[in-house]
């Protein structure tokens, strides 16, 4: 590969790395993620307690229904509802980039989503259905929080603000300071309810949901969508750009949501609709040893090189890689801009996907349950915690028998060059001791 | 000397942090070093001397440097190859070098 081309390259990939991970928005969204993980995880830990395989064996069934009801609500109040989490997150994040209030920013972005939210279920009053602040409505609670906040801001920069007079103590001051903004702001949200109550989508929640989430999550959701997401993922990479943050912060309300109504399914017994989800990427293609899956690199580093710079390099990077950081080896084989690997660095995830993909449409391998495991979790234990069986983990082992198979001839490659060059030193050095001692 | 080093999520620079620590403690150096996720970078700038962000996340280098810049903290991004060794040492030098300079 010439190394114009890879220049050129760069040139392109670095601004919109740049754009993508610096946007306001989307860096507002991957936080916003990111405060309601601990969330997330706390919830789908409890479903994999309630859910664990074989129980229903053990216990009667008088017993395993008890003892699901009183786990039940853990993810019931977290994971199902995980739209309101996100929503605060992301419009205290974006508040906070602008300096402003972030609490009022959070809160307000909060009510106009609950403003927003049908508060009437089979024809009973004054409840919220658990299910539209939870997949339904995470795209609806996205684009309110990001247009109520610049609403807030929009008032607060203008001053339409009650000003007190000094003496006024500075909390009494500050309630008071946010109280045009927030009503603006709220009235705002009550209009645009009311105007889509008289339109045939009833909410403006439905409204999106048609017209933007299902086409989006339908279209994310295919193979060959997939395939092209993580193949950015590598290209990033091998440039030495972290792929994931910049392709999952425009993925991530697509995959969660996939993954959501995967939980939903499984939560009320049904089959889960969605073989792509946020866990099909997180632990069968970037969850093994870290993007690119290089724990197949490691191993095959272990079983079948020579040389003492990979050997090194498989002691270093070794231990991180259990817990899917590739760093060291991603930069140290190196990985970057390195056209002996381009071949197995993209080729291995695309043929993975694949084979995961049609390992699970074939109903060999049962499709995520939704539950979200930190992807720090290492391999064999993610799969079989997100798949709720030990098919997952047999996947995972599957899948890496098959990259350790793609690498071998090009390991074995960069294995003799390096023998080689290490070999010639070594001599280089001992003939130079030799002339010493002579 | 204070020492803070950003990516993602701080995961990978902490194992180069244990790293500089060793080599800091070598050379008799009293440093404090710690890891932080991108998003808590400009708010932990100010604790710092001195900020390398992971060679991976250099397309923040350009945002983190305005408001460092303004702090009057040195910023720069950690070489690939020290950071594919985890060469603790060449990094803790790179940091100083950098405080140095800004002296």
């Amino acid at each position: 590969m010439g190394s114009k081309f890879t220049e050129t390259l760069e040139n392109i990939l670095l601004p919109i790395a740049d754009k993508l991970n610096n946007n306001r928005y989307l860096g507002a969204l991957r936080d916003g993620f990111m405060v309601a993980l601990p969330f997330i995880i706390f919830g789908s830990l409890f479903v994999v307690l309630a859910n664990i395989p074989f129980l229903d064996k053990i216990i009667s069934e008088n017993a395993l229904e008890e003892y699901q009801s009183i786990l039940g609500p853990a993810s019931a109040s977290t994971l199902s509802i995980m739209g309101l989490f996100v929503i605060f997150g992301i419009a205290y994040k974006l508040t906070q980039q602008y300096g402003l209030e972030a609490l009022y920013g959070g809160f307000a972005a909060l009510a106009s989503f609950i403003i927003l939210t049908p508060q009437v279920l089979e024809g009973i009053s004054g409840v919220i259905p658990s299910a539209a602040l939870g997949a339904q409505g995470l795209f609806l609670g996205i684009f309110t929080a990001f247009v109520s906040v610049e609403i807030y801001k929009f008032f607060v920069k203008r001053n339409w603000t009650i000003k007190m007079p000094q003496g006024v103590p500075d909390a009494v001051a500050k309630s008071f300071s946010s109280l045009i903004p927030i009503t603006l702001t709220l009235t705002f949200f009550l209009a645009i309810r009311a105007i889509f109550s008289y339109t045939s989508f009833e909410t403006l929640q439905n409204f999106i949901y048609t017209l933007i989430q299902q086409p989006l999550t339908s279209l994310g959701s295919g193979l060959i969508p997939t395939i092209i997401a993580v193949l950015l993922i590598q290209v990033f990479w091998f440039f030495g750009l972290h792929g994931q943050i910049i392709v999952n912060s425009i993925m991530d309300p697509i995959w969660m949501t996939l993954s959501l109504e995967n939980l939903e399914a499984f939560n009320a017994g049904l089959e889960r609709p969605h073989i792509v989800n946020n866990q099909f990427v997180d632990t069968f293609i970037v969850g093994m040893g870290g993007t690119g899956m290089t724990m197949a690199v490691i191993l095959g580093i272990f079983l079948f090189t020579r040389s003492r710079q990979l050997k090194n390099l498989g002691k270093l990077g070794g231990p991180a890689a259990v817990f899917n950081v590739n760093e060291p080896l991603i930069f140290g084989l190196p990985i970057v801009m390195n056209p002996m690997v381009i071949i197995p660095w993209l080729l291995s995830p695309v043929i993975v996907t694949i084979v995961t993909y049609f390992a699970m449409a074939s109903g060999l391998v049962p499709v995520s349950t939704g539950v979200h495991v930190p992807w720090t979790t290492p391999i064999f234990i993610s799969g079989m915690l997100v798949t709720n069986s030990i098919a997952g983990a047999i996947l995972q082992l599957v899948n890496l028998v098959i990259v350790v198979l793609i690498w071998l001839p090009f390991l074995r490659i960069l294995d003799k060059q390096y023998f080689r060059t290490e070999q010639t030193t070594t001599k280089d050095q001992k003939q130079g001791r030799d002339d010493k001692i002579v | 000397m204070k020492i803070l080093l950003a990516c993602s999520s701080g995961m990978s620079t902490s194992l180069l942090v244990s790293k500089m620590k060793d080599a800091a403690r070598e050379k008799g150096i009293e440093a404090e070093i710690w890891a932080v996720a991108q998003d808590k970078a400009e708010s932990d700038m100010e604790k710092a001397d001195v900020l390398l962000i992971g060679p991976q996340m250099r397309f923040l280098f350009k945002k983190i440097s305005k408001v460092a810049d303004e702090k009057g903290v040195p910023v720069d991004v950690i070489d690939p190859i020290s950071y594919g060794r985890i060469d603790g040492e060449a990094v803790l030098d790179k940091a100083l070098e950098l405080i140095q300079k800004k002296v």
